[in-house]
């Protein structure tokens, strides 16, 4: 129990500090390619475990996007992408649920899941987010080739580091 | 009340999404500065919208006084047409020419200095021999005779107000046909006299006073004003009457020249005969 908290704060630190540190300026820096986005912080919402209250899970994306905001100096812009990844979450976990329900004690992860699974659940939060988020980037939809172009290339980018993470770490929590 | 709490716990996951969305995109608009642009553009153009659509929807709820106004407006040109038009129109005034003209025609002039407390009062008026106006011509108003042109220069008229102690006009009773010369000899700009009419005319307090066309200089039947006060003087045949003018002499701006077409042909004619017997 303790074990799951302990987790998801230093979860909830490391990727705060890589996304604003380290993917940052990847981002930004990039400046020949200005379409690449590097966004990886969401795991944190995807990895929390399956008994979390979904107001919980709502509120909690909502405090690391503040975070990630802060870093970024674009308020509000991570945090509205946040709360509704959080918000789909649990709409995608029912979608997802295997025949013979979740184990309510476990996380989210490939160890617990299968890779498949994971692959597709994290394609399709990860793809909201970025949409999301280049969407309240752009605040209009006139746009709207612009937003799927950055969406699409910045989704694949961060899809890659996102797996190797989890293929690295491979975290059973 | 237990179903409203269930209700509200089940949708608490949207309500509190809606919540902090709402926080978010409050924030986003505030401190970033693309985002904020966008954002008062759209509020302004969607105000300026809603602005024009309940603008042309007051301009549709005042048609009713729009159309008052307007109804108004024509009826006062309606008056300006017939005061003028009376005499145009009316078959007394007019002999019909190989041209078809009628026999007087209006122009209309600006009073451009007026008097009224002198025992010779003149009118001057903007138009002059450029125009057409020749000397004796009338000069009436919708009201009223109110003088005689005098003297004429290129541009300018001046005529002699029927404030002129000098001015003599011919005048009649309406529908009763006695005639005599109305002339203005008391101190009061609204009060005339009319002599010459002989005292068994049934000529009561009241009566209409009009032009009788005897002379060219205006049409028949232009209204002078109404008989106010009548008397007898002792040992003689005629009435004295004071006339209460309808003229408005103190604020005139515009008058009209009356000119007669065939003046001089009528003038000489009557002259001939007179030179005649002398």
């Amino acid at each position: 129990m303790n074990n799951i908290i302990v987790v998801n704060v230093l979860r909830f630190v490391g990727l705060l500090l890589l996304q604003g540190l380290v993917f940052k300026n990847i981002g930004v820096g990039w400046e020949s390619f200005p379409y690449l986005h590097i966004i990886v912080f969401p795991v944190f919402i995807l990895l929390l475990p399956l008994r979390t209250p979904k107001t919980l899970v709502i509120f909690l994306a909502f405090v690391l996007g503040l975070s990630v905001d802060f870093l970024y100096d674009t308020l509000g812009v991570h945090a509205s992408a946040a709360v509704f990844t959080g918000f789909i979450r649990s709409f995608l976990l029912r979608v997802f649920e295997p025949r013979g329900g979740y184990n309510m004690t476990y996380s989210p992860t490939i160890a617990r899941m299968g890779l498949g699974w994971f692959v597709q659940y994290a394609a399709i939060l990860m793809f909201a987010h970025i949409f999301f988020y280049f969407s309240v980037e752009a605040f209009t939809f006139v746009y709207i080739a612009d937003i799927l172009i950055k969406t699409i290339v910045s989704f694949l980018a961060s899809m890659v580091f996102v797996m190797i993470f989890q293929l690295l770490l491979n975290p059973l929590e | 009340m237990f179903n409203l709490v269930q209700l509200l716990i089940k949708l608490s996951g949207f309500l509190l999404f809606v919540l902090l969305e709402a926080i978010c995109f409050s924030l986003v608009v505030r401190y970033n500065s693309d985002q904020e642009k966008i954002y008062t553009n759209t509020v302004n153009n969607f105000t300026g919208y809603l602005q024009q659509k309940s603008t042309t929807a007051n301009r549709y709820f005042q048609l009713y006084d729009e159309n008052k106004r307007l109804a108004k407006e024509n009826a006062k040109l309606l008056d300006r047409l017939a005061s003028v038009g009376v005499n145009v129109q009316n078959p007394l005034d007019t002999a019909w020419a190989d041209t078809l003209q009628p026999l007087y025609t209006f122009l209309e002039a600006e009073v451009i200095r007026n008097s009224i407390n002198q025992n010779h009062n003149y009118i001057t008026l903007n138009k002059g021999s450029k125009d057409g106006v020749r000397p004796h011509s009338g000069l009436v108003t919708e009201d009223g005779v109110v003088g005689i042109v005098r003297k004429v220069s290129p541009n300018y008229s001046v005529a002699m107000s029927v404030l002129h102690r000098q001015v003599v006009v011919n005048a009649r009773v309406r529908h009763k046909h006695y005639f005599g010369p109305m002339t203005w000899k008391s101190d009061n700009i609204h009060i005339f006299n009319l002599d010459n009419i002989p005292k068994d005319a049934p000529v009561t307090k009241g009566d209409t006073i009009e032009t009788s066309g005897y002379s060219t200089m205006f049409p028949p039947g232009i209204a002078l004003g109404v008989v106010d006060k009548m008397w007898m003087d002792p040992g003689s045949n005629f009435f004295t009457i004071e006339v209460r003018s309808f003229a408005k002499l103190s604020n005139l701006q515009h008058a009209y020249i009356v000119r007669n077409i065939f003046k001089e042909e009528r003038e000489q004619l009557e002259q001939s005969v007179i030179s005649e017997d002398e």
